[in-house]
This record gives structure tokens, sequence and C-alpha cells, in this order.
């Protein structure tokens, strides 16, 4: 079984769901609500920890009921990863199509920076330094997924769109032409925020033991992944958001052996 | 007189509201009279994002659907009836408004969701805002028919 073609099952339901959910409360049916800041499901509410944190800085007050709506979205990441942003994220979405488009193209990239994970969180400690420092919520700023989900229902509700945006065209415009998915790879803030949620037993890529003789040294799995990363050789975590991308190409590689997988 | 920006109802005072509230949009998906707006950039660049009534574009109706819907507070959920808002006051330029330069007109005192408490009518049927009872909705100025609306809310209430 291919995880691709699953991924992008999800991926569409997400962006589907993304445009409903404005369309169905502006029709009077309030169930679901929210956007990727803060999500409502009936009574579930479900928070972007990045954001819970974000509050908690800027108001310097312990706020139980938003930290506590963060505790699912930071639980999925401790069990299965940064599934949020390969599975979810509208902002990956556009990322890996751009990407796509621009590889299809041939277009020269200028910069191809090796993974680093301290430079990430570098720039999520810089953004939460500035946003206790000012009392001000400036992750939000940041948050592309938040951004794209509010701007579609202010789309839909106001026919208009907001500045926020510029921050997504930056992000496409540079990983366009300069940086190779340099956002979601190098600097989002969401992503970095659900790296941190991470164990020795939250699901990852390896090569399985017993199947390690099945791999055939063609390094498939480093040239599809489009984050850069090498799963032969890198130590995967944080940078990968399991997509699965690299397993799927092992599969096809090795004739359904598949060494490469998920494990807990 | 230009109208002033308001907040959804339960806000909390505004220096902490810009704190609290993480530009999330439910309160403006909850609002089924589309009078709760996102605020953009000419709005102001602090502001960006957070969500704003212009009463005399749409008025809010004090449903009070957006309170509950807040997951940061920025709203108080403890805010429940529509006695308790204090979005803002309302204003009455008497300069502007028809009935206190002779004409008759009684379209706030009509409208107003706080019938006969938050506005009244004095000893000569003029209107007149109780500061105590309004709720600072905004839909006096959303009503009024001169032509620079006579009555306006000043933002500001204390929740």
């Amino acid at each position: 079984m291919r995880i691709t073609p699953i991924r992008r099952t999800v991926q569409i339901f997400a962006v589907a769901a993304m445009v409903a959910v404005p369309l169905l409360n502006l029709s009077g049916v309030n169930a679901v609500s929210g956007s990727f800041y803060s999500l409502s499901l009936g009574p579930l509410s479900l928070t972007d920890p990045l954001i819970a944190i974000q509050s908690l800085l800027a108001t310097m007050r312990f706020d139980v009921v938003l930290l506590t709506s963060a505790l699912i979205p930071a639980g999925l990441a401790l069990v299965l990863g940064r599934v949020f942003c390969s599975w979810v994220c509208p902002q990956n979405i556009l990322s890996e199509l751009c990407d796509a488009v621009s590889r299809r193209l041939g277009l020269p990239r200028f910069f191809a920076p090796a993974p680093a994970p301290l430079a990430r969180y570098l720039v999520l400690a810089l953004i939460l330094a500035a946003t206790l420092l000012f009392a001000f919520p400036l992750a939000s700023l940041f948050s592309a997924p938040g951004i794209i989900s509010v701007q579609t229902a202010r789309l839909i509700y106001e026919g208009t769109v907001g500045l926020e945006l510029v921050l997504i065209v930056i992000i496409l415009l540079a990983e366009f032409f300069l940086v190779r998915r340099v956002w979601c790879n190098h600097l989002c803030p969401v992503g970095s925020m659900l790296g941190l949620f991470h164990s020795r037993k939250t699901m990852r890529v390896v090569m399985v033991e017993e199947e390690t003789r099945a791999c055939i040294g063609c390094r498939e799995c480093g040239r599809v992944c489009q984050l850069g990363l090498n799963p032969l050789a890198d130590k995967l975590a944080p940078q990968c958001h399991n997509c699965g991308a690299c397993i799927d190409a092992c599969q096809k590689m090795t004739g359904d052996r598949r060494p490469l997988s998920f494990r807990f | 007189m230009s109208s002033d920006l308001l907040r959804p109802p339960g806000a909390v005072p505004e220096a902490d509201f810009l704190s609290r509230c993480i530009r999330c949009g439910k309160c403006a998906l909850a609002c089924p009279y589309r009078a709760i707006r996102m605020a953009g950039l000419l709005d102001g660049l602090v502001i960006m994002g957070t969500p704003i009534i212009q009463a005399r574009r749409a008025p809010c109706y004090l449903c009070m659907k957006c309170v509950p819907v807040c997951p940061s507070g920025a709203l108080d959920g403890r805010v429940k009836k529509r006695e308790q808002v204090r979005m803002g006051t309302a204003r009455i330029n008497k300069k502007e408004c028809l009935t206190w330069q002779g004409t008759f007109c009684r379209s706030c005192y009509d409208h107003c969701p706080l019938f006969n408490e938050a506005i009244t009518m004095d000893s000569e049927l003029r209107p007149v805002v109780n500061e105590k009872k309004c709720a600072g909705c905004g839909i006096c100025e959303h009503v009024c028919p001169a032509e620079t609306t006579a009555i306006t809310v000043i933002s500001g209430g204390t929740k």
C-alpha cells in the first residue's frame, strides 16, 4: 500500500474543509468552526500549541482552557510526529505544488542549506521572545496555516483578504527562486513547536533492521525527499515531517520489500 | 462624526485584548449578521486580524453567539446576557439630531434592543442616552436617518 495517495486524499479533504467551514458557518451551521489557529469540533476545542504558548507569553496568564485545547494537537505530534505539517497544513500543499512546478521548469536555486535543526529553533525562540517582550501575539502573524485559513474565511465572508497574506507570497517566491522548501524545512515556527513534542517512541522513518539487506543502495529515498533529507544517513528528526515519500520510493525500487518504513 | 471601531461583546479592556486575541477569526465566523469583521492593515497595523465592528455599516444585534466561541479569553465568557455588554456608549450629537433640531424622529429610541432603558425620551420627546444601561451595540447609530449619523457609539467600555 502506497502512502502518498492516502496523504493526497487527506490533503484534499483538509483544503475542502478549510473552504467548507466558513461556508457552513455562513449558512448557520456552527458545529465546526474556526481556523488552523484554533478549531472547534462541537464541544471540543483544538488549538495550535504554538498559539497556546504564545498566549501564555503575551498575557503572562495561565489560561487553563486555552492550554488544554492544545493538548490533543501536541499529543498527536508526540505519537505520529509532525504529520500535521505534511498531511494537513495548507502551506505545505502550496509549497509542494510550488516545488513541483519549479522543478518541472528546471529553475536553478541559489542556496541549498543543509538541514539545521538549530536554526529553526532559533527562529522559534526569537519569535517567542519578541512575543514576550512586546506582549503582542506575534506568532499568529508567522503561522502560515493560520493565515491561509483565516484569509480564506475572510475572502468568503467579506470578499477581501488582508496584508497577512504577504508572508505566504514571500514564502512561495523564496521557495520558487531561492531555496527549496525553505519555510517548512528551516523557518516555520508552527512546525518547530510541533517538533518539540517528540520522544524516542514518536513515529519516524527507519531502515527496518531485518530488511536492511533488501536495500539496493539506489538512493531514491533521498532524491524524492522534498526537504532534502537522506533517510539512509541523516538523523531525520525534527526536520522530517513523515510525509512518507521516501517509503513509497523505496517500495517501488525494492519490489515491495520496503526496507524503509514507519516505526514507533 | 467618524464612527469608532467597536470590539465584539464581552471584549476585555483594549490593551489586554490586543495581547489576548489570537486573531483566529472564530467570533467573525460565528456572527450571523456579519457585523464582526477581521481588521485589515488600513484599520491599523497593531489591530490587524482582530475582530472589529463598524456600527454604521453593520451593528451588533447582541445575539451573544461570538462570546462563547472565543478560545483565548479575549471575549470574556462570563458575559452571557446582553445587559452585561459594555462595548461602548452611545452619544447624541444634538446639532445633527433631527428631534433635537425640531423634526420628530424616534428611530434610535424604537430600535434600541434595551428598549426604553438605554435610550429614553425626555419630557419633550427628545432621545436621551442612559449611559448606565447602554450596551454600545450601535443599532441606534446604524438606523439613524441623519446624513452624518447624529448618534454614535464611543468605544472603550470596561466590559
